[in-house]
């Protein structure tokens, strides 16, 4: 391992960040608005069979394609972005119009995500669990002046997808909107007290909706972008929990989008290590099935030890207590 | 003039439990009925006529006697998964982490096939079955303990556990549990040994002239008594009733002396070792290893038949022979139609998400009939005034 | 006399008409064709039991709720008020009794959440604004403080500068002085008063026949969701004001069992715990009432919860008949005698959504004869004994095996005092025992709680109503800031105790 390993790793996890901080903020705007959404992944996954249709679609060869180059290839992200708000509405009907629990509608997001996603595969695809690999995808970029850090940590900041910077960026504009707008104000106040909201005559439901629809924009997104720009093609599978993980950096972030952004790309380290430094001091004593569990320990670690210092949005918190709350 | 001491006709009495049950059907058939009718849509666009594709599929299921085995064969694992992931659901608690200690209950189950080859017949099924019990009770005790002592979501973490399940398998298999002689041939899947005979569960299916396909074991009827256990357990044990407050109002538990805690691990528990079980169909009914490309998912499932089944033993039961004869269909839609076997997977979906959302509205509806018959019987000034009507939104 | 209060305002026009008013939920009649008139300049009293509609029929008012019958004519022209919105742009609002504010945020945030002005937020203007509003009134408010950090005054003046910020001529209140101590009532009223002069019309709901006496120029009774009476103070008294909201002449006072006290039953010393107890100690003996008076906020939910095991003291002792129960888990502190009316029956008593027979048996569910060594439950005997319970207190419902949620306040209060009392506690604290309960209820926990003197067994009472500390009390003690600030005798006048419970001279002050 030496420091060219340690700039790729963090190459990586700046990949791995955008997927967990897209995820994120995606949580983020639902459960502000009050609407826990544990079915981040499932939105994930439709993002990932959608963005991938629309990659090849928007931006394939002619006949099949429309071979708009990176316009058609943006065109498919934005796909899987629209395709993951439309499926985030099931999980607004049920929880804001049928009260359903937020945490069972959530569960059967991802049952029927799974299902849903075979389904489109085979229309897309006309193959069940893959599309073909090597997919078109957007160019890459070096990041100037960063990507020039000698010793071979430089490489961190070369060839990063566009999407990359991007979901770096909205931390500004996200932040702005949910603190410095009116519809950052009756958000985050229909997420902490409803009552309260409603009582000024703010409708509650439709900036619930808003919220739940954005989760699914940016989980559909953040799913696109790991098919499209990532893997190059779409696999049954492939999100492999990293809904989940989004979902507890958000947590430890106390859902806050700066804080979000840090340990976005602490967890999206940790995704790092057992890809590119699995040889590293002790982690190379470790049987490699061992390493691949990292991510996951590091999570469940991570949400053990901090969970007590968190404050969900009172609204959203009940669903968060359980059985445990009084 | 008198005000609130008018009275209505009261509603037709039934013993509650009975309303209840009969709500709970009527919302199956109405989340069925639901999806049916999407699945028709979906069917007529492809072409096809419902009408013959429902019946194929049925008739699929029931063509013979080897095939209703198949079909039962298929509902054992998901009746375990769905009773473990009800056991949590009934004390407020999400298992989701259903599918990883399946997994490691396959993987422990293995590990005693492979090391009490030693004990004779029955002895050594008992062995394996009870660890493969603990295998899943062990994995399902770290996020329970997590819970308890530092609150940590399961949602989340049973999540991660299942994630790392998935490499405790690959790890296994890899290693310690690797087969000792290589398989014949080029095929180089990885497998355990081939389990000794007496580690497998007898064949049920040949008792009733069913075909070998069928592999209807005697898991089948241990799971019938599992959800008869589950079931009794939670009317008539002290730690149901006790579970059943934590789940509905965990101050209330509290303020009457309820342990929350010890009750949650206790549920964690029973629902691990319930978990433990869904794998020992394939394992030792079917192929009699651990086989690298091992059915996967079938915790998941269990969450969705749990859910159809509205996290009641008989309903599951139920529930589980339903969805199987649903994915038995699917061979009867590659067969006899245009379909894609998918078609099955959106057929469940759809079911899933209306029974949820039936189930909610009927679960209020009957709660204000109630009311109604309690202002009827007993007056309305004892009564509790109704929050039917939520103040407006602006 | 010269009582500057309504003089003149008499002729002027109302502001407010609602005619004919009525609601109906479904099997309940809120409010029977209820007429009401509001007028400019004038403190306008709704008082009437819990029940009676007063909440319902301002909600109608305010657009939370349709009427099912009957019209609303603002300054002589009829309105339909559709919702809380189209109410405030009426210039009507509302301070509801549960406040509803959103604590993270701040003063301003919380006054301008739906009217801020513009999609990119101001917050100096606002926070200015609010200042300059708060000032005009003389309210006494930092308008960039949380309030979370507010006290209980403070967050009802933002509640109040919600209302003034968007212009309301017509200001409602629900039970404001429910959560006030005698001093921020005092203040609230020098408040309303400066409004009212100011031309704004407002209504006062309240049950608290000492207040509305003392601030109201006019006085509506409702009663089981019709008017039967309008009065002014000069006209009524206490005790008619009290015959009108129930229909009968009212007992204030239940006949006290004549015993002898006996040995300490609970002895608390130096109790202290998360800044809300700051060294409780006090006694209560057998066939003894202490009652524990204060202002809700105070430490009292704390202190229950303290004594029943389900919150942790940093220190102190607490003793049940000599033995040292500190910090024993609730089941043992059950077990040793120890039983408990909770302020809030849903969050700490029942499980609503399980049946009576279920909740009978719930804190004994693992005592003989209901469960054997093996967990198993005997059903039948749970069932019998529910069954005796319901019958003992009257508990109406159709069976044992209806949902605890169809049962009225009420009962479900008599079921909670049933299943505490059948196991024959040495102890029973009870915590604000009959908060939401009609007259007929109150009486019954009344005869229940004075009734237990003659089992020997000692009561600690904790309640914000004086009229039950009176009732019950052999000794009252108040707790303040958690900590016992004074003790009293039983028919220490109110004033007396006022003091304890904050210092205050008095309540509120007759004009």
């Amino acid at each position: 391992m030496d420091l060219t390993d340690i700039g790729a790793s963090i190459r990586i996890a700046l990949t791995y960040f955008t997927i967990l901080y897209l995820t994120g903020l995606g949580g983020l705007f639902s459960e502000r608005s009050g609407i826990v959404n544990i079915g981040l992944e499932g939105l994930m996954v439709i993002g990932t069979v959608t963005g991938a249709a629309g990659a090849a679609i928007f931006a394939g060869p002619a006949p099949e394609g429309m071979g708009l180059g990176a316009g058609g290839v943006i065109f498919g992200l934005l796909f899987g972005a629209l395709c993951g708000a439309l499926f985030a509405s099931v999980h607004a009907v049920a929880t804001i119009n049928f009260r359903v629990d937020h945490i069972v509608s959530g569960v059967v997001i991802n049952l029927v995500a799974i299902g849903l996603a075979r389904f489109l595969s085979f229309v897309f695809f006309e193959q069940a669990t893959q599309s073909d690999p090597g997919g078109p995808h957007l160019p890459r970029l070096d990041i100037p002046g960063l990507s020039d850090i000698p010793w071979g940590l430089g490489n961190a900041f070369q060839n990063l997808s566009p999407v990359v910077l991007f979901a770096a960026v909205l931390v500004f504009p996200v932040t702005f909107a949910l603190y410095r707008t009116r519809w950052g104000l009756r958000l985050r106040s229909a997420g902490e007290n409803p009552e309260a909201t409603r009582s000024l005559g703010v409708a509650v439901a439709p900036l619930q909706w808003q919220g739940v629809l954005l989760s699914g924009a940016l989980a559909g997104m953040s799913g696109a972008f790991l098919a499209v720009e990532v893997v190059f093609n779409w696999r049954e599978g492939q999100t492999l929990g990293l809904g989940f993980i989004a979902l507890a950096a958000l947590i430890l972030s106390n859902w806050d989008p700066r804080r979000l952004l840090v340990v976005a790309f602490l967890f999206g380290f940790a995704q790092a290590i057992p890809l590119r430094l699995d040889d590293a001091p002790l982690i190379s004593l470790l049987p490699p099935q061992f390493i691949n569990m990292i991510p996951y320990v590091v999570t469940i670690v991570a949400i053990a030890g901090f969970v007590a210092k968190v404050r969900p949005p009172a609204a959203a918190g009940r669903a968060y207590e359980g059985a445990g709350g009084t | 003039m008198s005000t609130g001491d008018a009275t209505l006709p009261a509603p037709r009495a039934l013993p509650p439990w009975l309303e209840s049950a009969v709500a709970q059907g009527l919302a199956l058939l109405a989340a069925f009925a639901i999806a049916v009718g999407v699945g028709s849509l979906i069917i007529t666009l492809y072409g096809e006529n419902p009408l013959t594709v429902y019946s194929a599929m049925l008739s699929f299921a029931f063509k013979d006697i080897t095939s209703i085995g198949t079909v039962l064969s298929i509902a054992t694992p998901l009746i375990f998964a769905a009773l473990a992931v009800s056991v949590c659901f009934k004390g407020g608690l999400f298992n989701i982490g259903v599918e990883g200690q399946f997994l490691v209950g396959m993987v422990t189950a293995s590990w005693a096939a492979l090391t009490f080859d030693f004990l004779p017949g029955l002895l050594h099924l008992v062995a394996v079955l009870l660890f493969a019990c603990l295998g899943g009770m062990v994995y399902a005790a770290v996020p329970g303990v997590l819970k308890v002592t530092t609150g940590a979501h399961e949602v989340v973490t049973t999540i991660m556990m299942n994630g790392i399940a998935v490499s405790i398998v690959a790890y296994a298999l890899n290693g310690p549990l690797k087969f000792t002689e290589a398989p014949p041939g080029q095929n180089v899947d990885l497998r355990t040994d081939i389990f000794e005979p007496s580690a497998l569960v007898p064949d049920l299916g040949h008792l009733f002239g069913m075909g070998g396909s069928a592999h209807l074991s005697w898991l089948f009827p241990i799971a019938i008594v599992a959800s008869a256990i589950v079931w009794f357990l939670f009317r008539r044990m002290r730690l149901g009733y006790e579970a059943r407050v934590v789940g509905s109002s965990a101050g209330s538990a509290r303020a009457g002396g309820i342990a929350i805690g010890g009750v949650q691990i206790k549920l964690f528990l029973i629902s691990g070792a319930l978990a433990g079980m869904i794998g020992m169909q394939q394992v030792l009914g079917e192929r009699g290893a651990l086989v690298q490309n091992y059915e996967a998912q079938l915790g998941f499932t269990g969450i969705a038949v749990a859910f159809l089944g509205q996290n009641n033993p008989i309903g599951i039961v139920f529930a589980a022979v339903l969805w199987a004869i649903l994915s038995r269909g699917e061979t009867a839609l590659q067969l006899g139609t245009n379909l894609p076997r998918e078609f099955v997977i959106i057929l469940q979906g759809i079911l899933i998400f209306s029974v949820v959302v039936v189930y909610q509205i009927a679960k209020r509806r009957l709660a204000r009939r109630e009311l109604q018959r309690a202002g009827a019987e007993v007056g309305l000034r004892d009564t509790a005034t109704p929050e039917d009507e939520a103040p407006r939104e602006a | 006399m010269s009582d500057e209060r309504g003089a003149g305002r008499e002729s002027a026009p109302p502001l407010v008409v609602m005619e004919h008013i009525t609601k109906r939920f479904p099997g309940v009649v809120a409010n029977d064709d209820v007429s009401l008139e509001l007028r400019p300049g004038e403190v306008h009293a709704l008082i009437g039991e819990n029940g009676a509609g007063k909440s319902t029929l301002m909600r109608i008012l305010y657009g939370m709720y349709p009427a099912s019958e009957g019209r609303i004519l603002l300054e002589g022209e009829e309105v339909s008020i559709s919702s809380p919105r189209v109410a405030l742009q009426h210039g009507i609002g509302m301070v509801h009794q549960h406040f509803v504010l959103v604590d993270p945020f701040t003063v301003t945030e919380n006054v301008i959440l739906g009217d801020e002005g513009s999609v990119i937020l101001d917050m100096e203007t606002a926070h200015q604004k609010v200042a300059d509003l708060a000032q005009t009134y003389g309210f006494q408010v930092r308008p960039s403080a949380v309030i979370e950090d507010l006290s209980v005054g403070e967050e009802q003046r933002v509640e109040i500068l919600k209302a003034l910020y968007r212009g309301v001529e017509v200001l409602i209140l629900d039970e404001p002085t429910a959560v006030l101590t005698p001093l921020e009532a005092k203040d609230l009223f020098t408040n309303l008063r400066r409004l009212r002069d100011d031309g704004k019309a407002i209504v006062f709901i309240s049950h608290k026949l000492d207040e509305v006496l003392a601030i109201a120029d006019r006085i509506t009774v409702l009663r089981r969701g019709t008017v039967v009476g309008e009065t002014t103070p000069a006209e009524a008294s206490k005790a008619k004001l009290a015959e009108m909201m129930v229909g009968r002449p009212v007992l204030f006072r239940l006949e006290k069992p004549d015993v002898e006290i006996g040995e300490p039953i609970l002895e608390v010393e130096g109790l202290l715990g998360e800044g809300k107890l700051n060294g409780i100690g006090l006694q209560v003996r057998a066939r003894e009432i202490l009652g524990v008076a204060g202002v809700e906020g105070n430490g009292q939910k704390e202190l229950a919860e303290a004594l029943i095991g389900l919150r942790k003291s940093a220190a102190g002792t607490i003793r049940l008949a000599g033995t040292d129960i500190t910090g024993w888990p609730v089941a043992d502190i059950r077990n040793a005698g120890v039983a408990f009316i909770p302020e809030d029956r849903h969050e700490q008593g029942l499980v609503l959504s399980m049946t009576l027979w279920e909740n009978a048996v719930l804190g004994r569910e693992d005592d003989p004869p209901f469960s054997g060594r093996t967990g198993f439950l005997f059903i039948e005997r749970i069932k019998e004994m529910a069954k005796r319970l319901v019958k003992l207190f009257d508990v109406r419902a159709r069976s044992i095996n209806v949902a605890a949620s169809t049962l009225s306040g009420g009962n479900q209060q008599k079921l909670v005092l049933a299943r505490e009392l059948d196991t024959s506690p040495k102890l029973l604290i009870a915590s604000q025992p009959t908060r939401g309960l009609d007259v007929g209820a109150i009486e019954f926990v009344w005869r229940q709680i004075l009734d237990q003197k003659k089992e020997g067994r000692g009561v600690l009472l904790i309640s914000a109503e004086l009229d039950e500390i009176y009732a019950l009390s052999d000794r009252i003690v108040t707790i303040y800031e958690g900590r016992i600030t004074g003790e009293y005798a039983p028919d220490a006048p109110p004033e007396e105790i006022g003091v304890g419970m904050l210092g205050a001279a008095d309540t509120a002050e007759a004009s």
